[in-house]
């Protein structure tokens, strides 16, 4: 017999153990975020999640979300202007909005927020030392005031993504990050023309284009942002995807 | 670090703005110049990637930045040399450092040039590279944050300026905010690009190329005009004519032979004809 709490622990340890098998292993870094956003949705009972990193010319740009939907991905976005994540990604710490109709921080983002049925908010820092890096968007349609336990799970799968960034053991760190965090927006990149390429060929929905990208990547055990870059250069023919 | 000096980022936007509106073959050596002027860089210097992955000098800033690249690809070895092979940035806080141990053909070399810190960024549009640049100080140590805005910025802007080199339109330059690399952040811009690859049956850079030359032609934002595409009310054919899907006709193109009976002005196109 398990109770709900057992269940969650279970869940936690199969979560983490196969988080630490693909961080010693060759992994595509955006597909770990995808997994870590489906993660929160799974762990936390969120309704959406999306992580955030910061370009470093100024911006704050979407690489992952737990669904592509166009609605959600703008609610992501418009946090490079207002928000709890740009808040949270300034401040370096975390930032909660367990009621957003009773919040006045954020008029804009507030509005899109109910306008896509969100009510709550949660932002969870990527801190990396002194540096913060980016940040993990939580978003529920209920008034909902995460509690300290789910806080630190949530705190620690954003601290997994920002492992998964600086994955090796270098010294250069400083540069070394840089060229990952370029590495991982470039992908994300490549992954959007991708989802176009598709989305056109086989008219489809962007995030269905997604979706089937993301399962042949899956059953053919190769990166996403491999196959995507294959779409790309037209050395990958994409008629099996859109069948 | 740098120098001590603040990097204003404003004035650096607005000189790379600038640059890339100088258009043409003009533009890349005016965004090196303002790198130089607004960054505490020494030189720089854009190569281009031609079809074969062979590379192309298309400008420096001085002799060293000059002699530089070519070191590196006469010996096929060095920062430069790696980030066009890889796609990806390389920062060398300093070349002469002795476990600076990457690049020991080059080192030596470069130990003769008088650079130390040397910071080679990708030039790409997706997958698709197309060059990069390449900036050097005299002085070690490594980029602090302001300088990195500053060079990542300085790459986006070098992006736009070889795209108008390789695939040049007709001259007419739009918003302003279009021409510095704020566009290349944008989600809907790479899923269009990806969405007139399939309808056109063009590579990354020609795509996005062809966006940006339309939303000049049109007066908008390459992000409005990458809305419509995403949209499916804006598509562009084989044969590189664009056709508005809200009224069905030929939209007039990015180029003057595309349509030779293109509306003048977008509120044309609103008005019932």
């Amino acid at each position: 017999m398990s109770t709900p709490s057992a269940a969650r622990e279970q869940a936690l340890v199969t979560t983490f153990v196969r988080l630490a098998d693909t961080l010693v292993a060759d992994y595509d870094v955006i597909e770990l975020f995808h997994g870590l956003c489906g993660d929160c949705v799974s762990l936390l009972g969120v309704d959406a999640a999306g992580l955030l990193l910061t370009d470093q010319r100024g911006n704050l740009q979407v690489v992952s979300a737990s669904t592509e939907a166009a609605n959600l991905v703008e609610l992501f976005q418009l946090q490079a202007e207002e928000g709890p994540c740009l808040d949270c990604f300034r401040t370096s710490a975390q930032v909660h909005a367990g009621d957003l109709a009773a919040d006045t921080r954020w008029p804009r983002f507030a509005a899109l927020a109910d306008d896509n049925g969100f009510t709550a908010v949660h932002a969870l820092p990527m801190r990396l030392r002194g540096e913060t890096i980016g940040a993990l968007n939580l978003f529920h349609r209920s008034r909902t005031d995460m509690s300290v336990d789910e806080l630190a799970i949530g705190q620690a799968l954003a601290d997994v993504a920002t492992i998964a960034i600086l994955s090796d053991r270098n010294t250069r760190e400083r540069e070394r990050l840089t060229e990952q965090l370029q590495a991982a927006l470039t992908s994300r990149v490549i992954i959007e023309q991708a989802k176009g390429v598709l989305a056109e060929r086989g008219q489809i929905p962007l995030d269905e284009a997604f979706s089937r990208l993301r399962a042949h990547a899956r059953s053919t055990q190769q990166r996403l942002s491999d196959l995507a870059r294959a779409v790309t250069d037209g050395s990958f023919d994409t008629a099996p995807l859109l069948r | 670090m740098g120098g001590g000096c603040e990097v204003d980022q404003a004035r650096l936007s607005q000189a790379l703005v600038d640059a890339v509106a100088v258009g043409g073959s003009e533009a890349a050596l005016a965004v090196c110049r303002a790198c130089v002027e607004w960054l505490p860089m020494t030189g720089a210097s854009i190569t281009m990637m031609t079809v074969a992955e062979v590379q192309e000098p298309v400008c420096a800033t001085d002799a060293v930045s000059a002699r530089i690249d070519e070191l590196q690809f006469g010996l096929g070895d060095g920062p430069c040399v790696e980030s066009f092979r890889t796609g990806r940035a390389v920062l060398v806080p300093d070349i002469a450092d002795p476990s600076e141990t990457r690049w020991p053909v080059f080192a030596t070399a470069a130990a003769a040039t008088g650079a130390r810190g040397m910071f080679v960024f990708p030039l790409q549009v997706g997958g698709a590279r197309i060059g990069v640049l390449d900036c050097y100080r005299d002085a070690p140590g490594p980029l602090d944050d302001e300088d990195l805005t500053g060079a990542l910025r300085t790459a986006d802007a070098a992006v736009w300026s070889l795209l108008d080199r390789t695939h040049p339109g007709d001259g007419r330059f739009g918003p302003a905010g279009a021409l510095d690399g704020s566009a290349l952040v944008r989600a809907e811009v790479h899923q269009a690009t990806g969405m007139l690859m399939a309808q056109a049956g063009l590579d990354a850079p020609s795509a996005l190329a062809r966006l940006r030359a339309y939303s000049f032609s049109a007066g908008r934002t390459i992000t409005e005009v990458a809305d419509d595409v995403v949209a499916r009310r804006l598509r562009l054919h084989p044969d590189g004519v664009w056709s508005d899907a809200a009224t069905g006709n030929p939209s007039y193109g990015d180029t003057p032979s595309d349509d030779p009976v293109d509306s003048p002005s977008r509120d044309d196109e609103e008005n019932p004809s």
